[in-house]
């Protein structure tokens, strides 16, 4: 027996009590389905004064309902010598002998499964996000558990200014482009929390599953050391997973990204060979859930106006940037002085939204790239709009630095401010349809926050095509940014990280990573 | 007081608010019950104040934002000597040369590749130092031709991915095992440029040395005399170069050797063996020493080898000057370097198992 027990519950532990508690939870604790809880409603009331709220209790003995506020459940409690009630709104079992609510492991038990089974009754299965499914439930001491941190009160508690979660990453030779990369995903919030509450069940039958190192991974940035990690491990088993890669010569971080992501995704389902339906629209692996997004394809026939439409999954988003030999779009005229993104820019300045509306705006295909219109049957002249169909929890947004071309091969050092709220509404494909209109600039529902996004990641390159250095700087507990240059981490203000003129010297922005 | 249904329609807006009122008033209370429940439930159990931090705890994990430090507090740049352990080796590595290795010892490198055709096509030789030659062909490889191998990659690249040199960051510290690092201990990367040395150095690294300049970094090769990648025309032109037309016979035939059996065969011998043209085993840098040899086998010639060496060799070690003395002594020229020949290289390479009439002509390669 708990300390938090009683022994008057013995009298109740007879015959079949579980059985009974169950029913009872079952009906008038915990609804499950629509019906249940009109049933609930309609019968739980007082049998003295019958009221259906003022903490309504039941009688574990008998089938009595009584109110706590009016004491009616007292007197039953009196008269009956029914020691034991439980409360219908949150189902503590009150003891009236003792006269406190009382907390029976037994008990408890039954009460657990019961709610865990109301709570995926509630709500309906697709879209997931609507259903409450499996609630985590949070972590409690047990008994042993309870003595041993009494008798060592020492803690490690992550505040705000602790450094409990921030650690450097060894070079292990010209590694950094895979340091920035790990740096910006153990900082993402969603991902942090699925590794941290340890969420990964892992189904490989070897021990080279990349979710596992990653969890351990995890393990090492909180475990409160100092010195920094050496990634080696994690580098074997991306190399091994990834053998396109090719080794030690690949230092593009993009790349990397991609190729980490893939094994990830793979390995989340237990699946060593990605032989297993990888079909990345109905993936429910957590990489999928916090990066997957759907980008639209419109293709619209210049003759008959038919359109096309094609959904394609992204991890990241590449943009183009002025000054790469693909013409940059001109901004359009409505854009002057505009304030979307909170942009108000010094002119000549390129934004991330003007990169983002290059990005979505209608481009024409020219006439040596006809479309086959079923509309039409033949061959026609078309225009190709892409959108924002689905978007992701974590936007990684890419800017195309390095631009290969037959005889070109450079970095393009434009400089590119964002900011740090996005709200990617505008990009939608829902938003299209006013677009198409002519109209740039939509109505900010500001209490809308679905489309919403915050920084917490920039990832920089800095040096030339040839040789260059990844650094990353990363968001912590809200508003301290830090700033990863391998095993150096340090403090870092907004201002460095927003980098608002451009005026660092050859430190250029490659990656910059947003979370809703 | 039953429940009934009712409905909402026929009321008026003050009763409707009331109505609202009172289920919100109604939320808020449960949701303030639910929370005492909470934490009387914690206290009852015994955690509620579990989780609160001492001082001590506090301070030690506090972010320090001081220059020259990190946030934890320590100076930068302390993590040199981290080791960590190959995964599929199982060898200790330094961390800062781990990808390097890894890339090596997966066989996932550019080069990987071409290293295990070349083991294959020479296990079929019976040259066994071929193959081991070969082994630290990969690290030298992509400077010679690196020009050549640049453009090639070119083509395959991500259009968007920044490349580093790679000749700038190869070091000779990762060596396989079979191979004796002491032959490479140069860093290629830094070479040798030969505008800075003096005549004696440049003649005790000749001796040693391929010392082949390279066009594009214009420093010498630091390979052995063996090397592959030039050959002996190029050898004896950069002597030539360097020294002066007296040394242009390559000196150190006699300590390259590996033979420990060789004896003095005579002139005729060597002379007939000159003509064999090599049969298909012989990979293509014998057939280009046994053609650069023929030159070489100028009875001329292999006096100045022998006096050559002499005069090269002050630096040498102490046993081979005793043994170039013998040498000299000897007399004719083609015994004088058979009796080199028969000295064990001071080099520790594993022996060759060659044909013994081959081997004049392997020194000078």
């Amino acid at each position: 027996m708990s300390p938090a027990g009683c022994s008057h519950v013995n009298g109740f532990k007879v015959d079949n009590w579980k059985q009974n508690l169950r029913v009872i939870y079952q009906c008038f604790v915990w609804s499950g389905s629509a019906e249940t809880r009109k049933r609930k409603a309609k019968s739980c009331i007082c049998h003295l004064c019958g009221a259906h709220l003022n903490r309504l209790h039941s009688c574990l003995h008998c089938v009595f309902f009584g109110c706590f506020s009016k004491k009616h459940i007292h007197e039953h409690a009196k008269s009956k010598r029914h020691n034991l009630a439980i409360d219908l709104l949150y189902g503590g079992i009150y003891c009236f002998v003792c006269q406190d609510y009382i907390y029976d492991k037994d008990m408890e038990q039954i009460a657990k499964e019961e709610q865990r089974k109301a709570w995926k009754l509630q709500g309906s299965p697709p879209p997931h996000h609507q259903c409450i499914g499996e609630k985590y439930s949070m972590w409690e001491p047990t008994k042993r558990e309870l003595e041993l941190l009494r008798h060592n009160p020492k803690r490690r508690k992550i505040t705000a200014n602790c450094t409990i979660g921030l650690r450097g990453l060894i070079n292990l030779g010209n590694t950094c482009f895979m340091n920035c990369i790990v740096q910006a995903l153990t900082h993402t919030p969603l991902l942090r929390d699925f590794f941290l509450s340890d969420r990964h069940k892992c189904e490989m039958q070897s021990n080279s599953c990349l979710v596992c190192e990653m969890s351990q991974l995890f393990q090492e940035f909180y475990s409160g050391h100092r010195s920094p990690h050496i990634p080696f491990r994690l580098l074997h088993l991306v190399w091994t997973h990834a053998r396109h890669l090719a080794g030690y010569e690949q230092q593009d971080a993009h790349e990397f990204l991609i190729a980490a992501l893939d094994v990830l995704h793979r390995h989340c389902k237990g699946d060593d060979n990605g032989k297993k339906a990888n079909n990345p629209n109905h993936c429910s692996c957590i990489i999928d859930q916090i990066f997957t997004g759907g980008l639209q394809s419109d293709v619209t026939c210049q003759v008959c106006h038919g359109v096309s439409t094609t959904i394609d999954p992204f991890w990241d988003i590449s943009l183009d940037l002025p000054g790469s030999s693909t013409p940059f779009w001109p901004l359009s005229p409505g854009s002057d002085g505009s304030v979307v993104n909170g942009d108000s820019h010094p002119s000549g300045a390129t934004t991330l939204t003007d990169c983002l509306r290059r990005f979505t705006r209608p481009e024409h295909l020219g006439s040596s790239a006809k479309i086959k219109c079923s509309g039409c049957h033949s061959y026609q002249e078309s225009t190709k709009q892409l959108t924002m169909k689905r978007l992701p929890i974590v936007a990684c947004f890419h800017l195309k630095r390095f631009e290969h071309s037959a005889k070109l091969r450079r970095k393009i050092t434009t400089y590119v401010s964002f900011p740090l709220e996005l709200d990617m509404t505008p990009f939608m494909a829902s938003s299209k349809e006013s677009r198409m209109n002519g109209q740039y600039l939509q109505p900010v529902d500001s209490l809308n926050n679905d489309n919403k996004y915050s920084l917490f990641a920039v990832v920089n390159h800095q040096g030339t095509l040839e040789s260059g250095h990844y650094t990353t700087f990363i968001r912590q507990h809200k508003d301290q940014w830090f700033k990863c240059d391998d095993a150096i981490i340090t403090k870092a203000s907004i201002k460095d990280v927003l980098d608002s003129e451009g005026s660092v010297a050859h430190i250029h922005q490659l990656f910059l990573f947003y979370t809703l | 007081m039953k429940m009934e249904d009712m409905s909402l329609s026929g009321l008026e807006n003050t009763k409707l608010e009331a109505l609202a009122h009172d289920v919100y008033s109604d939320l808020v209370e449960d949701a303030c019950l639910g929370l005492c429940f909470e934490v009387h439930r914690a206290v009852k159990q015994g955690y509620f104040f579990l989780d609160e931090t001492d001082q001590e705890s506090m301070k030690d994990f506090e972010i320090v934002d001081q220059p020259g430090v990190d946030i934890f507090g320590q100076v930068y740049n302390q993590w040199k000597n981290k080791e960590c352990v190959c995964p599929n080796c199982s060898r200790s590595i330094a961390a800062s040369r781990f990808a390097p290795h890894l890339e090596k010892c997966l066989g996932m490198g550019r080069n990987s590749s071409r290293i295990a055709n070349r083991r294959i096509a020479s296990s079929n030789n019976t040259s066994k130092s071929e193959s081991d030659q070969e082994d630290n062909d990969d690290i030298n490889d992509n400077d010679w031709s690196y020009g050549s191998e640049k453009k090639g990659e070119l083509m395959h690249s991500n259009p968007n991915s920044p490349r580093r040199s790679k000749s700038l960051k190869h070091k000779n510290g990762e060596l396989s095992s079979n191979v004796n690092p002491e032959l490479y201990k140069y860093n290629y990367s830094s070479g040798i440029s030969y505008e800075t040395l003096g005549p004696e150095e440049l003649r005790s690294i000749l001796t040693t040395q391929c010392g082949v300049v390279s066009e594009h970094t214009k420093k010498m090769c630091t390979r052995s005399q063996r090397c592959p990648q030039h050959t002996d025309e190029q050898r004896r032109a950069v002597r030539v170069f360097l020294l002066g037309p007296s040394a242009s016979a390559l000196p150190d035939s006699d300590t390259m050797l590996e033979n420990d059996g060789y004896d003095a065969p005579d002139g005729q011998l060597i002379m007939s063996r000159l003509q064999w043209d090599g049969s298909s085993d012989i990979s293509p840098s014998d057939s280009a020493s046994s053609k650069a040899s023929e030159f070489f086998m100028k009875p001329s010639t292999l006096t100045l080898t022998t006096t050559g060496s002499g005069g090269e060799r002050d630096k040498g070690q102490e046993r081979e000057r005793g043994d170039r003395d013998r040498v000299v002594s000897g007399g004719s020229g083609s015994s004088s370097s058979q009796n080199a020949l028969a000295l064990s290289s001071r080099k520790k390479r594993p022996k060759l198992p060659v044909p013994p009439a081959l081997s004049i002509y392997d020194d000078l390669n």
